[in-house]
């Protein structure tokens, strides 16, 4: 869409507002001027981490058990993460095959730095997560830009991924479900770009970080589970949201072992090994009780439903979100770019969500909206946004 | 069950150039009582999502504070970052200051050599061509004769200058030098007391933005658990 960014916005977001990280975090430090800003931006969720996790995180301190652990990760959690990727999620991987990270975006670093030499592209579905584009800029790569969009619920188009292929690509990231849009790679799609992937010779980079939050029945499945693709596979994932533990950070991957070590050394040179209490922690959630991420389940997919009758009564357009914690509305019939609408909506309302822009140049005409508050918080933000959205609508006609 | 698999694809090239990890030590040293009170009011009130970017501010506060009653040098807490450890912030200082240029490390720069060979930065231990030159590393164990030869030399060239207070030495603060200080980061850890908790920090200089930012886009933030904890060893003190 065509909407320009020139209205009175503050110097420091448009001098950010090219960089789509820089522009989140700009909005970040913006909406704490407001004490009773409602913030529907940053994917962290609000919900308390499982008693159990954080009573063996003391547990290992009072132990003394905080001793570094080997770069790659304590051997048991490695083999505990193995387990768990072989149980639900089929892939045939053990310990030597799993790295752990200090959250999902060091695993992102590391891989890139292992794996791309300057000039290698990467296929990255667009609206992305920019985050992305650090990590492989900071390996010297590129990255292509694969077109998904709203009619398509924003899956992932096994022509338009060949399409995208040139001699130097090395990798295609997949995000399922993804943020910022919400949507998930089908099966039958993930299929055919497994075979895409085993015909190009491509690595396959498959972001699993929110696959334990799917709505109206969706079912995960990893692309890593396919045959042939265990020696082209690199499955991401992390404790941060499905045990709303951000602060703890501490991620995972599964990957070739020889990548795996290779990663290893890029940490030992840029971080050291997990903070141990974190590892503790990781290991206490996959082992420990599976009942609190249930009922963080049940919390979503109840304000999501909220969500989805109060977005639609707003007059935003969007494709149900079927997993993650995101609705990736359409806003351009507000005819307001999205950059200067979000920073409308803090200086007005004092609610705080993302533009488009945020995930890539194209979405000027788009908002990210997270349910990470109380269903009390999203009735209150729907009702503070609804008079702005009401009134710029009106003065665009 | 073994652990199958090659990658389809070689590695990136710039992986050769790095050493196979060293074994962690088994052990650490009995955590402070003070620690495990701090972390444990951390827990129950929380503390468990992610902190501000640049990390607590009462954690900055007190490198700020170590800095001011070490070595004199006044900073304020919006120019420290607490980062993964100080070999994060090595990383980030050199992989944003050095690259495409050589690391002048009169002292051999033992700790910072995988992250240079990561970068592919040479260090060079004795004065060659200074235009090649891109960042001194500098640690309070240098020699002060040739520490203050080359910080003259990094005035005049424009070298960037990392402080390594996470290794021991009686050297000056090189910031001391109101000239050079812009161009002086310092960096610290809390490794030392509290090893496997990943708590270190970078503070000061005009590209101390550019820095944070890097770092950020590497880890977002350092464990929240461990920041809060590493307050606990000035009470301990």
């Amino acid at each position: 869409m065509n909407i320009s960014l020139n209205a009175n916005i503050p110097d420091e977001v448009r001098a950010v507002a090219s960089d789509g990280t820089k522009l989140r975090y700009a909005l970040m430090e913006l909406s704490a001027q407001y004490p009773d800003a409602i913030a529907l931006g940053r994917g962290d969720p609000d919900l308390a981490t499982p008693a159990h996790i954080t009573q063996a995180v003391m547990q290992s301190i009072r132990d003394g058990k905080t001793a570094p652990t080997p770069v790659a990760g304590m051997p048991t959690l490695r083999e505990a993460i193995g387990e768990k990727f072989r149980r639900e999620n089929g892939l045939d991987v053990v310990g030597d095959n799993i790295i752990v990270t200090a959250g999902g975006q060091e695993g992102l670093f590391l891989l890139m730095q292992a794996l791309l030499d300057p000039g290698d592209e990467v296929l990255v579905p667009d609206p992305r997560y920019t985050s992305y584009d650090e990590a492989i800029a900071s390996a010297g790569g590129k990255f292509v830009l694969i077109p998904t969009d709203h009619e398509d619920a924003f899956n992932l188009r096994p022509e338009a991924v060949e399409a995208a292929i040139t001699p130097r690509t090395k990798a295609l990231l997949i995000v399922t479900p993804s943020n910022p849009t919400g949507g998930i790679v089908t099966e039958d799609r993930l299929r055919a770009i497994a075979e895409i992937a085993i015909r190009h010779n491509l690595i396959v980079i498959s972001d699993e970080i929110y696959e334990k939050f799917l709505y109206d029945g969706w079912q995960h499945f990893s692309i890593g589970s396919l045959p042939g693709m265990a020696e082209r596979t690199v499955t991401l994932n992390g404790f941060s949201k499905t045990y709303a533990m951000t602060g703890f950070r501490v991620g995972f991957i599964a990957a070739p072992a020889n990548l795996i070590a290779a990663m290893a050394k890029v940490k030992a040179a840029t971080t050291g090994a997990t903070a141990t209490i974190s590892q503790w922690a990781g290991l206490a959630a996959l082992t420990g009780a599976q009942e609190p991420l249930h009922e963080f389940q049940r919390i979503y997919t109840e304000r999501r439903a909220l969500m989805l009758t109060g977005l639609r009564d707003l007059g935003l357009n969007f494709s149900d979100p079927r997993g993650a914690f995101f609705f990736w509305t359409n806003s351009s019939s507000i005819g307001i770019h999205a950059t200067v609408l979000s920073y409308l909506l803090l200086k007005e309302g004092h609610v705080l969500l993302f533009p488009g822009t945020g995930f890539g140049e194209n979405w000027g005409g788009y908002l990210r909206i997270s349910i990470l508050q109380t269903t009390d918080l999203l009735q209150e933000a729907l009702g503070r946004m609804k008079p702005i959205l009401d009134r710029y609508r009106a003065q665009a006609k | 069950m073994s652990a199958p698999y090659t990658l389809a694809r070689p590695l990136a090239a710039r992986i050769a150039a790095l050493a196979e990890p060293t074994e962690s030590p088994a052990d650490a040293p009995p955590v402070p009582q003070a620690v495990i009170d701090a972390a444990a009011s951390a827990l129950e009130s929380g503390q468990t999502h992610y902190t501000d970017r640049p990390g607590i501010e009462p954690l900055r506060t007190q490198a700020v504070s170590m800095l001011g009653k070490r070595y004199g040098i006044e900073l304020d807490p919006g120019q420290v970052t607490i980062t993964c450890g100080a070999t994060e912030a090595r990383f980030v200082a050199l992989k944003q200051l050095a690259a495409g240029k050589a690391i002048l490390a009169p002292g051999g720069g033992v700790s910072i050599a995988q992250a240079a060979a990561l970068i592919g930065a040479p260090i060079l231990t004795t004065l060659g061509e200074p235009t090649d030159i891109g960042v001194f590393y500098l640690t309070p164990a240098d020699d002060p004769a040739v520490a203050q030869l080359l910080l003259d030399a990094a005035l005049a060239y424009g070298w960037w200058v990392i402080f390594d207070t996470a290794l021991p030495g009686s050297l000056a603060h090189p910031a001391l030098n109101a000239a050079l200080a812009p161009k002086v980061i310092s960096i610290g850890s809390y490794s030392e007391a509290l090893p496997g908790w990943r708590v270190g920090w970078m503070a000061g200089s005009s590209a101390h933005n550019k820095l944070r930012g890097y770092k950020q886009s590497m880890t977002i933030c350092t464990t929240s658990i461990s920041q809060w904890a590493a307050l606990g060893l000035e009470t301990e003190a």
